[in-house]
């Protein structure tokens, strides 16, 4: 019986007809988002140029979205043979969050649309983190959103190691870490002119596979000096985040009634929705219909006015402050109880997009020092 | 076989409408496939081109080839709903959510308490409770509108007077001078009813304040609270846990509701608006 890494390097050395099909039958497809207590060891270690190759071969078969630096701010964008050295590999979020993919700001989901196989690359790990809950809302239940799943199903994503910090990032409060563990396929460390890849699920497992990778090593583990790099950024977002409060003392706070609190934050708040909207968790839209039945689904906020409001006038959220408290509870509060998932992966971007400059985090302090 | 998108909506030709009252008109439809849905449950009928909003459906859930939906005029949707006419098409998704427990009102008394539109939902189950209502000790219904003429169902009130175990009291806001009945807010009612509150349930809908102050009512009145049904209204947008408009603390009313017991939902937030 071969070994499990001798699989491998069979498999990415001789992509014959009959090597695949052991291996077809060694990796066992899962469905999206059952993959997360799985734990794959093997690291395959690409010279750059191998890797550049790699990209190469991929924009073959596959639509590549990649972070890429415009007017300053590091956004996925579209990438091609033209533009892939421009690749930016390092940093940490993206302007844009990785829901949008799947859950973009606006979808027709009555007509049928192409469907197209697409790799996203170097999504960090609060964003991937995010999966676990837009899972759950899209997929589970007795109805299951297709459009969603399809989008899912149809993208490998590769994680990828934050590699410097921006004041607003505190994944680590939450018990994440600024590296990809698990929720996207393949983890992708970069060092010293070489590339880490490692399968984080089956599908993962599958595209790597796929293509005729001439890795220069197989490694059972990341290299030392990759793993100092992850510990030093974690050690950077701990310092930074100390004062703050984890999941479960965040809700143990923001559940007191607390109305002066709300109250003075909302005070600068303009209910632009921009918090929601740049979330990677928030899932809610809005449906408009369209001629022939059609129906459009949009991004919606909580913190729009009329948001909860019914057509005989009612609205709970009519008040201010009483959304931005309902988006506190909802985060730390309600969806983890309905979903088992963090509804908060410490990104930041909330705090970074106000206009009103509400920082979560002070909002959240404030609270936990109240009492 | 089930639909895979769950945003389409079945067209429904509309083939009847009803005037109830100056503001309320029930439309009847027929889907084309067949629809079952249980009581209490809400269906999404899509205006095309307008919006969509959700109802109970007011007609009985044994009939599965129309449906009726009860609509007041009260937003943009109702307002183009009641600018239709027969042979227009409207659009229907569901149903949704989670109806009337029937199976808890075996043996029991059930105390039914409506005010205004909430009559239409009611309607629903009454016709449930009907088919039965040989499992069922007795039936009361407490009814409530603003005035005589905003009393709706007036030829099923007079059906349901002469039907056994079945009893119905009404209340008027402000009467007129050919109202025969109660005058005051539908609680007023609870006074009048002769009920063995130890076996019986009971079931509120209406307007948000209706509800709360009956609710307290019937709590006591010596109801225990699981078994006091509500049947909550919230903005239920896509009717299945996804778009977060229904959003009711640790709830979505179009998934976990919209029935709940008073015991489920008595510490949510925002329950009676």
């Amino acid at each position: 019986m071969p070994s499990r890494g001798d699989l491998f390097r069979l498999c990415f050395r001789a992509t014959d007809g009959k090597m695949k099909k052991v291996l077809d039958r060694y990796i066992v497809d899962q469905p999206v988002g059952t993959c997360k207590e799985k734990t794959f060891m093997k690291v395959f270690c690409l010279p750059w140029n191998t890797w550049l190759e790699f990209l190469r071969d991929i924009l073959k078969e596959y639509q590549l979205i990649a972070p890429l630096v415009r007017d300053g701010y590091a956004d996925f964008g579209e990438i091609t043979a033209a533009n892939c050295d421009r690749i930016k590999y390092a940093g940490n979020t993206t302007t844009t969050p990785l829901k949008a993919f799947f859950f973009p700001i606006k979808e027709n989901v009555i007509r049928n649309r192409e469907k197209s196989k697409r790799v996203l690359l170097g999504v960090p790990n609060c964003d991937l983190a995010a999966l676990e809950l837009l899972d759950s809302i899209y997929l589970g239940g007795d109805f299951e959103d297709h459009f969603y799943k399809e989008s899912r199903e149809n993208t490998v994503i590769f994680g990828k190691d934050c590699d410097d910090i921006k004041d607003s990032c505190h994944c680590v409060s939450y018990g994440l870490n600024p590296y990809s563990e698990k929720n996207g396929d393949i983890s992708m460390s970069y060092m010293e002119g070489c590339v880490y890849l490692s399968p984080m699920s089956a599908k993962g497992e599958t595209f790597l596979a796929k293509f005729d990778l001439s890795p220069s090593e197989i490694l059972e583990a990341l290299p030392e000096q990759v793993v100092l790099n992850r510990d030093s950024i974690a050690t950077q977002l701990n310092a930074q985040t100390k004062d703050v409060p984890d999941e479960k003392a965040s809700r143990i706070c923001i559940e007191k009634e607390n109305h002066e609190l709300w109250r003075k934050h909302a005070s600068t708040c303009v209910s632009c929705g921009a918090c929601s909207f740049i979330c990677p968790t928030c899932h809610c839209f809005l449906l408009l219909d369209r001629k022939g039945f059609e129906k459009v689904k949009n991004w919606d906020a909580c913190q729009l006015p009329g948001f909860s409001r019914v057509a005989a006038g009612e609205d709970p959220l009519a008040k201010l402050s009483e959304r931005l408290k309902f988006r506190y509870l909802c985060k730390f509060s309600y969806k983890p109880d309905m979903f088992h998932a963090l509804a908060c992966t410490g990104c930041g971007r909330c705090i970074d997009a106000c206009i009103g400059k509400i920082n979560k985090n002070e909002v959240i302090t404030q609270a936990f020092q109240q009492g | 076989m089930r639909e895979l998108n769950i945003y389409r909506p079945i067209k429904a030709e509309l083939i009847k409408v009803i005037d109830e009252s100056p503001l309320i008109k029930t439309f009847v439809l027929v889907p084309e496939q067949e629809i079952s849905f249980k009581t209490g449950q809400f269906i999404e009928v899509t205006v095309e081109n307008v919006g969509e909003a959700p109802f109970t459906p007011s007609s009985s859930p044994l009939e599965t080839k129309q449906l009726e939906v009860t609509v007041m005029k009260a937003g943009y949707v109702t307002e183009e709903m009641h600018k239709m006419v027969p042979g227009q098409y409207m659009g229907i998704r569901g149903p949704y959510g989670r109806g009337y427990p029937l199976e808890e009102f075996y043996g029991k008394e059930v105390l039914i308490l409506g005010g205004g539109c909430g009559f239409a939902p009611i309607r629903s189950l009454l016709y449930n409770l009907k088919a039965i209502s040989d499992r069922l000790r007795k039936v009361t219904l407490c009814y409530g509108s603003k005035t005589p003429e905003d009393c709706i169902y007036k030829p099923y009130i007079s059906e349901l007077r002469a039907t056994p175990k079945f009893e119905v009291l009404r209340s008027v806001d402000k009467a007129d001078a050919s109202w025969q009945e109660k005058v005051g807010v539908v609680t007023l009612l609870l006074d009048d009813v002769k009920v063995d509150v130890g076996n019986s349930v009971a079931v509120v809908c209406g307007p948000p304040i209706m509800m709360k102050y009956g609710t307290f009512k019937l709590l006591d009145m010596g109801y225990p609270e699981d078994k006091i049904y509500l049947s909550m209204e919230k903005n239920m947008s896509c009717g299945f846990g996804k778009c977060g408009h229904c959003a009711m603390g640790h709830y979505f009313v179009c998934k976990d509701g919209p029935v709940f017991s008073y015991n489920e939902v008595k510490n949510s937030p925002n329950i009676w608006m």
